[in-house]
């Protein structure tokens, strides 16, 4: 019985905390207001020279600003801490003018030495300054702040990505006692109970890296328009169904990342708007178009030799219905690939023409082959050119993604080879393990995605020569891409690198080391009875937070206070609300139905159990 | 870990006692839980190098876009050098009391783990005390009436609960006393260790941490209920049929009094085993549990760790929760050694 007794007592310790617990969250809520979203990966880290994962680009996005930020439009470059920029004719010499009369969030003042000071560690210090930024001031050698409010930077070669320069700016006073042996492990969070120092709208007051919950408060000193919202609380699901569960009950106010079932699933609940925004993210299909040694020039691992050939790669370009993927495999939430640079990037993006885009094809797949000299033999499938066996393509697929997509995508890509007269059969791989294959060379072809920079630079760079046994995975290597990746690497001229830009997307594109399967989108939901004005980025279509640049947490209000979200037609909640009342009565005969149901259901469980109650003990 | 624990606790009682010192049996034990503590500690690192993957590489994907990026990464956080210089690093921070640096947090092993820590003990330990309670009260009933409602009933649940997968059981929990379901308000939480504004230190941040562990508790202990249930009642199955029960009954005793001073205290011993080791787990977490509540425990951070895979990280989570379960082992023998003399031997 003391058994019992002990139960009893921990049952007792438990159950105030319902009574409690369940009263004191509401009442401090009522203070202020508070923008919770919800997020399915933790921060890795707050120091914006280590952390990698979006939500800490996020978290930053919130703390510090960026020299040079990103439009909402289509991403490309726009004024933040700096307001203006000019450059030398020979492009070498860089001068930046920094806003004025910017107070960090414990009131000293950001001055052109800040922007150095930041600028400096990562030119001149390099080591883990550097490996987040570097690839931005690649050829500078110094940045010096002329003035209180002019930087100076100074090249070697011109840097054609200028002035993107999406560098948070760290407060001098503080990180200069931060040395590079310390940087790898600070940790730059909330310390003794004082927020973390930063210009950016809003400070992070309480939070570790890898903590699950996050809390921002408005820095008081931002220099910009001032937030609607008093405080953005992060909070980490470790699963997307609880995460969208929390939606529901209005725990959160936004759910980011959530899979199409469920975005399907919140479409019509009250209160609630979902979406699939726009994304910069793509899927491919890549080959081993000839895997070397990068040291020695010497052709190494199993690859087939028909994917060495641009000719066959590219007719099964044909062979891949795209659509079909994004419907089937993704579920919708996707829009079927064609380039390396998705379309949220408008500006970069090279569209093929009608007449040389791909389609589903498989009659025009198999008849390039036969051209290519793929023919069929006799016994229907097709061989290599000189009448040897193609053999068997190995698709190697990931086994351990979030979702089957990789796996399913190879699964139809098998079935479309087969038809074509070439045999396949999928193999799966953890990704660490396909790292592995990739860069020994055993694989004929494996399925994964890339997050595409603003810049396209770093895009473009995975299929220069000098990446292979880096971040190249097709192998793929050209004297002639190589020289133009160079050219737009040092052009000063927008226009014309934009003209590069859209050369080296076809180069690729009919040279096909990647087979572009689908653009992803995110499903996004938010409370939108409860917030307003989220715009999308790029607009339209874009997402509506894990953007570049934190603009929406300024942007938002709470829903009450939307107006016409400041004439930003395209943000969620900026026109009034007129189709509500429908789907709310909906809402209530469903709910009313459930409860009669479960009533019933109810009295018909005490019936039976009045019934044994002689049995039971 | 499961080798320690086999050869451990395969200790059979002996026919006969023999009076060796106390003394004796406790260095024996203690000697071999520190040579199995150290033999994990050397396997622990050429464990985690075999797992396939490169951390720049996955860290980086879609960030890093060139070789000096990866090169810096791996020369900062050590990754560049040798296999035995990095082990050599490794015996040379541990000797320190330091576990590394994660690849992933970019924050010493050690301050991960003890953060982590809490919740899971809280979380898995209070759930496997709770499961314990009631699983050996409901095992005791259970066979002392043994066939009866009770014992149909309490068997049949425990074990529909425990072949239920555990997320699965959470979310159902979830969408009924989280949500709300019906009639039935929505009064815990979703997920989440407390509420974002509660101060741990306080009563009222100490109350709203219970309650958001209330669901998880509750499943765990559910999930858990089984082990010890079934383990009682049979135990105590073995004890009704002896000799001294009737004895006791003979001596005109209640039928209480001999179920809880004479049958139970007997057949507890092989329980004390299960509980014992079931203790060692609690720090090695209850991943999915904490995956479907959103607990920060230590079983996600070793998931976690495992997909970049985060080395030291690794190496610091599978060292806590083997040394979790060779301390409990170590506990379980010399508990059993003072509970039960025959195994000094």
């Amino acid at each position: 019985m003391s058994l019992l007794a002990a139960a009893g007592l921990t049952a007792a310790f438990l159950t105030p905390g319902l009574a409690l617990g369940g009263a004191a969250a509401p009442a401090t809520a009522a203070d202020k207001t508070t923008f919770t979203l919800g997020i399915l990966s933790e921060v890795d880290s707050f120091n914006p020279f280590l952390g990698v994962q979006s939500e800490a680009y996020e978290a930053w996005a919130l703390n510090y600003d960026f020299l040079v930020g990103y439009s909402m439009k289509d991403i490309s470059p726009e004024p933040e801490l700096a307001t203006k920029w000019s450059h030398s004719d020979d492009g070498l010499t860089w001068t930046l003018t920094i806003r004025d009369g910017v107070k960090w969030s414990d009131g000293e003042p950001l001055t052109a030495n800040d922007v150095a000071f930041t600028l400096s560690r990562i030119i001149d210090d390099g080591g883990p300054w550097a490996v987040n930024y570097g690839t931005y001031l690649k050829g500078a050698t110094s940045a010096t702040a002329t003035d209180d409010t002019h930087v100076v930077l100074k090249l070697s070669q011109p840097i054609a990505s200028l002035p993107l320069l999406p560098i948070p700016i760290v407060p001098e006073h503080i990180w200069k006692n931060v040395n590079v042996d310390d940087l790898k492990s600070y940790a730059a969070e909330p310390e003794n109970g004082q927020p973390v120092v930063g210009s950016g709208a809003f400070t992070l007051v309480e939070g570790t890296a890898g903590g699950s919950t996050y809390r921002f408060e408005r820095n008081p000193n931002y220099w910009g328009p001032t937030p609607h919202i008093d405080e953005v609380v992060m909070q980490v699901y470790k699963s997307a169904d609880p995460m969208v569960q929390a939606l529901i009950k209005g725990e959160i106010d936004f759910a980011e990342d959530i899979s199409p079932l469920q975005v399907k699933s919140l479409e019509g609940k009250p209160g609630i708007t979902a979406h699939f925004g726009n994304g910069v993210y793509f899927d491919e299909i890549a080959f081993n178009t000839g895997a070397v040694d990068p040291e020695t020039g010497q052709p190494k691992g199993d690859g087939n030799p028909a994917l060495k050939d641009p000719k066959f790669r590219h007719a099964l370009g044909y062979a891949m219905d795209n659509q079909l993927i994004a419907d089937k495999v993704y579920q919708g939430a996707a829009e079927p690939g064609q380039t390396i640079i998705p379309p949220s990037y408008s500006e970069w993006r090279w569209e093929p023409p009608e007449d040389q885009a791909f389609t589903f094809d498989l009659d025009k797949a198999g008849q390039l082959l036969d051209e290519a000299g793929y023919k069929k033999g006799s016994d229907g499938l097709r061989t290599m050119p000189d009448g040897s066996p193609l053999g068997t393509l190995r698709l190697a697929a990931r086994s351990d993604a979030t979702s089957d997509t990789s796996i399913n995508t190879m699964d139809y890509f098998k079935e479309w080879l087969d038809e074509l007269g070439i045999k396949a059969e999928v193999v799966p791989y953890t990704s660490g393990r396909l790292t592995e294959v990739i860069l020994d060379g055993n694989y004929d072809a494996f399925e994964w995605g890339w997050y595409v920079e603003a810049d396209p630079d770093g895009v473009l760079s995975y299929f220069t020569c000098d990446a292979r046994g880096a971040l190249s995975d097709s192998w793929y290597c050209t004297k002639k891409y190589d020289r133009m990746y160079e050219q737009q690497h040092v052009e000063m001229d927008h226009d014309k690198r934009v003209a590069m830009v859209t050369k080296m997307q076809q180069m690729i594109f009919e040279a096909s080391p990647y087979l572009v399967t689908v653009y992803i989108t995110t499903g996004e939901a938010v409370r939108s009875d409860r917030f307003a004005c989220f715009q999308p980025q790029p607009d339209p279509g874009g997402v509506w937070l894990i953007q570049y640049g934190g603009h929406n947490y300024t942007a938002m209000r709470p829903a009450d206070e939307a107006g016409d979200c400041d004439g930003v037609t395209s943000a969620i909640g900026a026109t009034a609300p007129s189709d509500s009342g429908g789907s709310s009565s909906t809402f209530w005969i469903i709910t009313g139905g459930a409860v009669v149901v479960l009533a019933a259901a109810g009295g018909v469980v005490l019936v039976r159990r009045r019934a044994t109650v002689g049995e039971r003990e | 870990m499961s080798l320690a624990t086999a050869t451990e606790s395969s200790v059979l009682p002996q026919p006969r006692a023999r009076h060796h010192g106390y003394g004796r049996y406790v260095l024996t034990k203690v000697l071999g839980a520190v040579g199995s503590l150290a033999f994990m500690l050397v396997l622990n690192f050429f464990l985690f190098r075999v797992i396939p993957g490169d951390p720049a590489r996955t860290l980086g994907r879609g960030r890093f876009t060139n070789k000096e990026q990866i090169a810096e990464f791996n020369k900062t956080y050590g990754l560049d050098e040798s296999l035995p210089q990095q082990f050599l690093t490794y015996l040379t921070n541990l000797a320190h009391g330091e576990l590394g640096i994660s690849l992933k947090y970019r924050a010493p092993v050690s301050e991960l783990i003890v953060d982590r820590m809490w919740p899971t003990i809280l979380l898995v330990g209070t759930s496997t005390v709770l499961a314990t309670l009631i699983g050996v009260w409901l095992g005791i009933r259970g066979a002392w009436k043994r066939g009866g409602t009770f014992d149909k009933a309490s068997t049949g649940t425990s074990l529909t609960l425990y072949s239920m997968p555990e997320w699965w059981l959470g979310l159902l929990l979830i969408a009924v006393f989280a949500v709300g379901w019906g009639p039935i308000p929505g009064i815990f939480p979703t997920g989440g260790l407390h509420s974002v504004d509660a101060d741990p230190s306080s009563l009222s941040g100490v109350l709203d941490t219970a309650w958001h562990l209330t669901l998880p508790v509750i499943t765990l202990t559910l999930a858990y209920l089984a082990d010890y249930s079934l383990i009682m009642r049979s135990s105590m199955l073995d004890e009704l049929g002896e000799d001294y029960l009737t004895t006791a009954r003979a001596k005109g005793l209640r039928d209480i009094v001999v179920r809880n001073r004479h049958a139970v205290p007997n057949a507890l011993l092989p329980t004390t085993t299960v509980i014992a080791l079931s203790m060692g787990y609690i720090v090695a977490g209850a991943i999915t549990v904490e995956t479907v509540f959103s607990i920060p425990g230590l079983g996600l951070l070793g998931v976690d760790a495992l997909e970049v895979p985060d080395l030291w990280l690794l190496q610091g989570v599978f060292l806590v929760a083997s040394a979790g379960v060779i301390l409990a082992n170590l506990a379980a023998n010399l508990l059993y050694g003072v509970l039960d003399p025959r195994v000094r031997t």
